[in-house]
């Protein structure tokens, strides 16, 4: 295995994985690449965002879907494509509805709070932010918290996710009113 | 008399140790401290006593055990898990009721130096077996500097130890076997910075008590000073000459490790970071020379070069890729780390270690976030154990210990599998 970083010695290795419901692949991948740059460059998926790129802000965030039903966030800038190999991947471009031409036709409940609470300003977190809380609502749907647990679970579930435009509140205040009003999340909930 | 002890390891009852502690309570000879490397640095020789003492106080990292991480200072709490139960690090503040404020200077030195205090008698959990050391000075000193702290209302939390060690009196017997006066030497020396860096080392710093493995009774094995022990999750390595050379310590990276926490052959964690934290990092140069001098001897053996790939590279592709796909972003794609993030991979001391214990437990239970010296910094590493099984983790630590550690592709699923349950992963 050549250790050689020259651009015509990369040795690559074919990949497949499903993203957003479609199988993509196999095709060849430098060996070393990051999730994050095969998404941008290879598949022009451009929604996911390259902040801090060492996996601190959270920006990148794709969910892995596992094979028992769960889900969980997985930072796209320090993991390798070869990490999903043969796993189903969602990213930003595949959470709201779309029709068969690809144009958005509703969008999904939380990015329809975040624009009603007028969560974010510049936006350069929000596909993490997005995913994030996708997870926790799905999370919330195998296993509804009690309500009194809901805040903590909520902060718990965002805390790693950074916004510099310091939207905290109003994505914490988004997140919450999706889980309230939507039945099954919340045990106890009124 | 610790070849004495040591036979004594078959179990044979509290009886014949009885026994043997009469037979032997004479076998104690004369402190062999030597006094002119006792007390503080040049620097402080003519500071106050109460500034000494703070000087010692953090040589000898009493904080380590005595503050907890959310409570007051010296109030004790903190929790020392061991084979025979838990202990908890104990109230120092000079509160009249629940701290030491009672105690005399004379009776603050036979806890130090006899594990006895006006009430009971303590368990070498409190490290009196390496305190014992410690000059009258000294103690005198750290005395004074916890007698000026705020005296905190705080009860101590009682040990809860397994029968029959939930009996304090056996400690008169274990004392008599094991208190030795001074601890066995891992390296040779002479000079003047080598005697301190002992002082230092074996009496304030009290390494040995990670450091060195413990017998049945939890006694220092004297026959093998500093060649490492698992007392909790994160084994203390072996730093004995030979084991520090074997990993390419040099003095100098040593001293830089206890001033900042980091070498370039990793960073501190585990138990190993509140020492730095707490202790090492406020000691000044020369005493920091004068322990690297200690535990690498007056002539140090040279460092040993990282071996070229001890395997075929061709064997470790699968540990390459999972290295790859999640290591290899914060840790580099050759090993070589990145700043302010993530330790190099290559020439890891605990990737140089023959044994995996520490590089599985990192790659299994992660290392949270830590600051160091200034505004040094290093990243969260999450743990793997929800996202590697183990045959992943197996060729991943395969892989980096045969191409950056030099040390053979011998790490076992079953390595894996038995540090996976005994963390409750």
């Amino acid at each position: 295995m050549s250790a050689s970083q020259s651009a015509s010695q990369i040795s690559t290795q074919d990949l497949s994985l499903t993203i957003n419901g479609k199988q993509v692949g196999p095709m060849p991948v430098p060996e070393g690449l990051m999730m994050i740059d095969f998404l941008h460059e290879y598949l022009a998926l451009t929604g996911s965002r390259l902040g801090c790129g060492q996996g601190v802000c959270h920006a990148c965030v794709v969910i892995l879907d596992k094979p028992d039903g769960s889900s969980e966030e997985v930072r796209s800038c320090i993991t390798g494509a070869h990490f999903f190999k043969g796993k189903k991947v969602r990213t930003i471009e595949g959470i709201a509805q779309r029709d068969d031409k690809g144009e958005v036709t509703a969008l999904s409940p939380i990015q329809q709070k975040f624009l009603e609470h007028f969560s974010f300003q510049c936006g350069y977190c929000t596909p993490g932010f997005v995913n994030a809380a996708t997870v926790l609502l799905e999370k919330l749907k195998r296993a509804p918290v009690a309500r009194d647990k809901l805040e903590d679970t909520i902060t718990e579930a965002l805390n790693d996710h950074i916004c510099r435009c310091t939207g905290y509140v109003r994505y914490f205040e988004a997140v919450k009113d999706v889980a309230l009003n939507t039945p099954g999340l919340v045990k106890d909930a009124k | 008399m610790m070849n004495a002890a040591r036979h004594l390891k078959t179990r044979s009852g509290l009886l014949l140790i009885v026994v043997g502690a009469a037979l032997l309570a004479a076998c104690h000879n004369q402190d062999a401290t030597n006094p002119a490397a006792t007390g503080v640095p040049a620097a402080l020789k003519s500071a106050d006593l109460v500034a000494r003492g703070r000087y010692l106080v953090r040589a000898a990292d009493c904080a380590a055990c005595h503050t907890a991480a959310t409570g007051a200072a010296f109030a004790g709490g903190v929790e020392l898990a061991s084979p025979f139960g838990k202990f908890y690090g104990t109230n120092i503040t000079p509160d009249k009721d629940y701290g030491i404020g009672k105690w005399s200077a004379e009776e603050f030195y036979a806890a130090l130096h006899d594990g006895v205090t006006p009430d009971k008698h303590l368990y070498s959990a409190m490290p009196y077996t390496s305190y014992r050391g410690m000059s009258r000075a000294d103690s005198d000193a750290i005395y004074a500097y916890l007698m000026q702290q705020k005296p905190i209302k705080l009860a101590n939390q009682e040990v809860e130890l397994k029968f029959p060690y939930n009996m304090r009196f056996g400690v008169r017997f274990w004392n008599m076997l094991f208190l030795q006066n001074s601890l066995p030497d891992a390296s040779a020396g002479q000079s003047a910075e080598w005697q301190r860096g002992r002082y230092l080392s074996n009496v304030m710093g009290h390494c040995a008590e990670c450091h060195t493995p413990r017998g049945m009774l939890g006694q220092l094995d004297s026959a093998s000073p500093l060649k490492g022990a698992a007392l909790s999750r994160v084994v203390a390595p072996e730093i004995t000459p030979a084991g520090l050379a074997s990993a390419g310590w040099t003095a100098q990276d040593l001293q830089v490790f206890f001033a900042t926490g980091m070498a370039p052959q990793g960073s501190a964690y585990g138990e190993m970071y509140p020492v730095v934290h707490l202790s090492t990092q406020y000691l000044v140069k020369e005493d920091l020379t004068a322990i690297s001098t200690y535990l690498m001897g007056d002539k140090p053996l040279p460092p040993q070069a990282l071996p070229a790939a001890t395997v075929d590279a061709g064997k470790l592709v699968a540990g390459r890729q999972v290295y790859l796909a999640v290591c290899a972003g914060c840790h580099g794609r050759e090993g070589e780390g990145k700043p302010h993030v993530a330790v190099a991979m290559k020439g890891n001391s605990s990737v140089r270690n023959a044994d995996p214990h520490n590089l599985l437990v990192a790659t299994l239970d992660g290392i949270g976030e830590q600051q160091f010296a200034g505004t040094e910094r290093m990243q969260g590493m999450p743990g793997f154990a929800s996202s590697l099984n183990d045959r992943d983790i197996m060729q991943l630590a395969n892989f980096l210990r045969a191409s950056w550690g030099g040390q053979p592709d011998n790490v076992t699923m079953e390595q894996v599998g038995k540090l996976r349950d005994s963390a409750g992963h």
